[in-house]
């Protein structure tokens, strides 16, 4: 690969990066309130289900479907500790709801991990189903906690101020989680645990010989993705002022795992890629009369195209293309052979 | 990833022509959309001679997917005729593609489209798309009884916008939430049970009922009119059985009913009213003496599939199929010419409750001229204070804006017009039932839900033998 081919190829993935940060850094002066509100933080904290999602399938090669529980988990138990109408009477300072919420979804998480950490593949996909089924009933049997209905009007921090007035801070605080929560995974890639789960993801027998513990790794990835996944329960409910059992049932599950194979299942960014583009889709659907009130049919199609054709989603795409054009510019220069890692997550 | 390969390079081709024939398809229906649009909004102005105004922008939401969804043609039906009426003409057949040339009081209608699935997460977030993003002034919605709870708290965030309820039955939407631009302009879901207590104790003997229903809000209006009625005169209610909303196999909780009860309360509403009767007659057989129903029990599209095996069930509601007044005839003959397929569905509590929406809309606007200035406050004065001369009876508001208005007690009959659905003859009406439910019900008390309001003998209602009314 000669230089200038490498320099075309790096511009082609950070030019359009830096773009996207900017437009997103500048989005409440872009945009309209309504679109900012429910387009775009939307699709962040949507992103944030999906990279907790993408962080296990594209790292630790586990494929949850727990991932909207897990969100439902952290939502609820925020909801239902501050000051909300259908909550318990004791009302928390929000702050402190919030970050109960996140420890008890992690602390679930990491619970429910350890069941789940000895099972693969298919079976792996059945029990975290399982677990999204059963956190969906159960809160929508329990009825102290929630019932059908769910809990309105849940407290916020001031700083959240109001989602549906005035959503630029709802907004920025979206932005910055979704930015720590990707630089924490990337950070966490190149540590000796990221190392190991990659190892374990390629190869867990392997790994086993060689003296590691993979339940327990598996497990605390698990938890480290409930982590992830509470974060986004939690502003899904600022978003939305409310949460109910509707907010985490199964469609709602499937929906975070479209987004995850339409952005790119091995490819961080794509979470983010493919919230927006689903966002987009759903609000933009809606408006028009003959697909209008079909956006299921639209998305189905969009994603068993995806499948069919590009497994690495609107990623991999992208990707097929700076390739692309990096071997133009390189000549005839026979394709840079990839190392075996690469295919997960080139950067 | 094979890129490199010619293989991959054709995927990726393949891929990109893929999504720009889904694209290219969206795109198309929205250039239809686009025109059609257009020819909506054009010959309102240019036809309609008196259309000078701005156009008013009226967004309509009801279920297009879930439980209701079977519903939604009726809702539309009923939302569209009041424009019908005063001179619009259908798009088409299906209710949800609208009317042309639509004129309320000079000012051309704009009608948005809308659909949720009866949980409220998606009743919010189409509430919010029509209000934010397509500047409805007036918004029409929505369906069901905890969405309508959502979208009330939610109207409160939106002071300039005038919500007013579609069919919605949840006793809290305007008991406990009480917005002050959200408008109901039908009885609740505890308003229609008024009677049915009575009428179970009083004519058919029961002491001992359990009562069924799906577990959301809506029901538990119903039922906890039912058991404030019925317990009032000295009944009791020895269970209260909920299913989930959208439940295909009622047979474990059919099997729960006692065989030595006398009777109960049906309150499974939506696709699950005709999975549950028929389930309940292959378990127990011999289900008209021992059922009461809901307000689906009535519905023609439910009647229709339940057939005779429902023949002389009881239930209650805010309409009267067999009414013979000429007003509702007239309503019930508009809807059938205006949309053929919706013919015989004028008693559905779906198409009247958009229906009387839209006339409280329309007659409101027509009182103020169309003037929708100072975040409508003479509209919302208007509508707070009108007197909506309906098919079925007046309907007027209370301090809370919701409907006081006649509720009718029928019992399903065998079929008389020939058409081989059975009908319903109304046995009793019970005139202009309150939220309060006679005094029952009030802010303060707890909101209905699976266990209240307790079982207790109380004050008999006045419509009740007991009351000194029957």
């Amino acid at each position: 690969m000669t230089r200038p081919a490498l320099v075309v190829e790096r511009a082609l993935w950070w030019i359009p990066g830096l773009a996207i940060v900017l437009v997103l850094l500048l989005a409440p002066l872009l945009f309209t309130d309504f679109y900012l509100s429910a387009v775009i933080t939307k699709a962040l904290w949507l992103g944030l289900a999906a990279a907790s999602l993408i962080f296990l399938a594209g790292y630790a090669g586990m494929i949850s479907l727990g991932q909207v529980a897990l969100y439902g988990i952290a939502g609820f138990t925020m909801a239902n500790l501050a000051a909300a109408d259908g909550g318990s009477p004791i009302a928390w300072n929000p702050w402190l709801a919030a970050l109960a919420g996140i420890l008890v979804a992690t602390g679930v998480g990491l619970f429910f991990g350890a069941i789940a950490s000895r099972s693969y593949g298919i079976y792996f996909l059945m029990i975290t189903l399982a677990f999204a089924v059963l956190a969906f009933l159960f809160f929508g049997q329990v009825t102290q906690l929630s019932g059908f209905g769910g809990v309105n009007n849940v407290d916020r921090p001031d700083i959240v101020s109001n989602p549906v007035t005035d959503p630029a801070n709802l907004f920025y605080i979206a932005l910055g989680t979704a930015a720590a929560v990707y630089l924490l995974i990337r950070y966490l890639e190149r540590t000796p645990f990221g190392l190991a789960l990659q190892g374990v993801r390629d190869d867990p027998s392997r790994m086993h010989a060689l003296g590691y513990n993979v339940p327990l790794l598996r497990m605390l990835a698990f938890g480290l993705g409930a982590f992830v996944a509470a974060l986004a329960g939690v502003l899904s409910v600022w978003w939305n002022t409310r949460i109910s059992p509707g907010s985490i049932d199964l469609p709602r599950t499937l929906d975070v795992l479209i987004i995850a194979v339409i952005g790119g299942l091995y490819r961080l960014e794509g979470a983010w890629v493919g919230a927006i583009v689903f966002a987009v889709l759903d609000n933009w659907t809606r408006g028009i009369d003959v697909v209008g009130g079909r956006f299921n049919t639209v998305i189905g199609v969009i994603f068993l195209a995806i499948v069919l054709l590009s497994p690495g989603g609107l990623m991999g795409i992208w990707q097929s293309i700076t390739d692309f054009v990096g071997r133009r510019f390189a000549g005839a220069a026979s394709p840079r052979p990839r190392p075996a890692g690469e295919r997960a997550h080139p950067s | 990833m094979r890129d490199g390969s010619d293989g991959g390079r054709l995927r990726l081709w393949a891929l990109l022509a893929a999504l720009v024939l889904v694209a290219g398809i969206a795109a198309g229906c929205g250039g239809d959309d686009d025109d059609e649009d257009g020819g909506e909004a054009t010959p309102t102005t240019e036809t309609g001679a008196e259309a000078t105004g701005e156009p008013l922008r009226i967004g309509i939401f009801s279920n297009n997917e879930g439980a209701f969804a079977p519903f939604e043609g009726q809702t539309w039906g009923g939302a569209m005729l009041p424009l019908i009426e005063r001179g619009a003409t259908p798009v088409s057949g299906d209710p949800t593609d609208g009317v042309e040339n639509a004129v309320i009081a000079g000012r051309p209608i704009e009608i948005l489209y809308g659909g949720s699935d009866s949980t409220p997460d998606s009743a919010v977030e189409e509430a919010r798309r029509l209000v934010e993003q397509e500047n409805v002034d007036i918004l029409l919605g929505p369906l069901s009884g905890s969405e309508g709870i959502a979208v009330a708290n939610y109207s409160k965030e939106q002071p300039s916008v005038t919500f007013v309820n579609g069919i919605s039955g949840a006793q809290d939407t305007t008991l406990k939430v009480r917005s002050e631009n959200f408008f109901r302009f039908h009885s609740d879901g505890t308003q229609w049970t008024a009677g049915l207590g009575d009428y179970a104790y009083n004519e058919l003997g029961w002491r001992n009922v359990v009562t069924i229903g799906d577990d959301y809000d809506f029901p538990y209006s119903q039922v906890a009119g039912f058991v404030a009625e019925f317990c009032a005169i000295g009944g009791n209610v020895s269970a209260r059985l909920w299913p989930a909303l959208g439940e295909e196999d009622y047979s474990s909780f059919i099997t729960q009913i006692p065989q030595d009860v006398d009777g109960f309360f049906m309150g499974v509403g939506g696709t699950g009213t005709v999975a549950f009767v028929n389930q309940y007659g292959q378990l127990r057989g011999n289900l008209a003496d021992q059922i009461m129903g809901g307000i689906f029990m009535t519905d023609p599209v439910i009647l229709e599939e339940l057939g005779d095996q429902v023949v002389g069930v009881v239930t209650a509601g805010m309409t009267a199929g067999d009414s013979q007044e000429p007003a509702y005839l007239e309503y019930a003959d508009g809807l059938g010419e205006a949309y053929p397929d919706l013919a015989g569905t004028a008693s559905s509590v779906f198409a009247y409750g958009y229906y009387t929406a839209m006339e409280a809309i329309a007659q409101a606007l027509e009182q103020v001229e169309g003037d929708l200035s100072d975040d409508h406050a003479a509209f919302r004065e208007a509508l707070a204070n009108l007197e909506l001369d309906a098919p079925l009876g007046t309907i007027t508001l209370d301090e809370n804006r919701q409907a006081i208005m006649d509720n009718f007690l029928q019992q399903i009959v065998e079929d008389q017009t020939g058409d081989g659905v059975p009908d319903v003859q109304t046995i009793k009406t019970i005139p202009e039932v309150d939220q309060t439910f006679a005094g029952f019900f009030s802010p303060e008390t707890p909101s209905p839900d699976r266990t209240n309001p307790a079982c207790e003998e109380a004050e008999p209602p006045p419509w009740t033998v007991q009351g000194g009314g029957g």
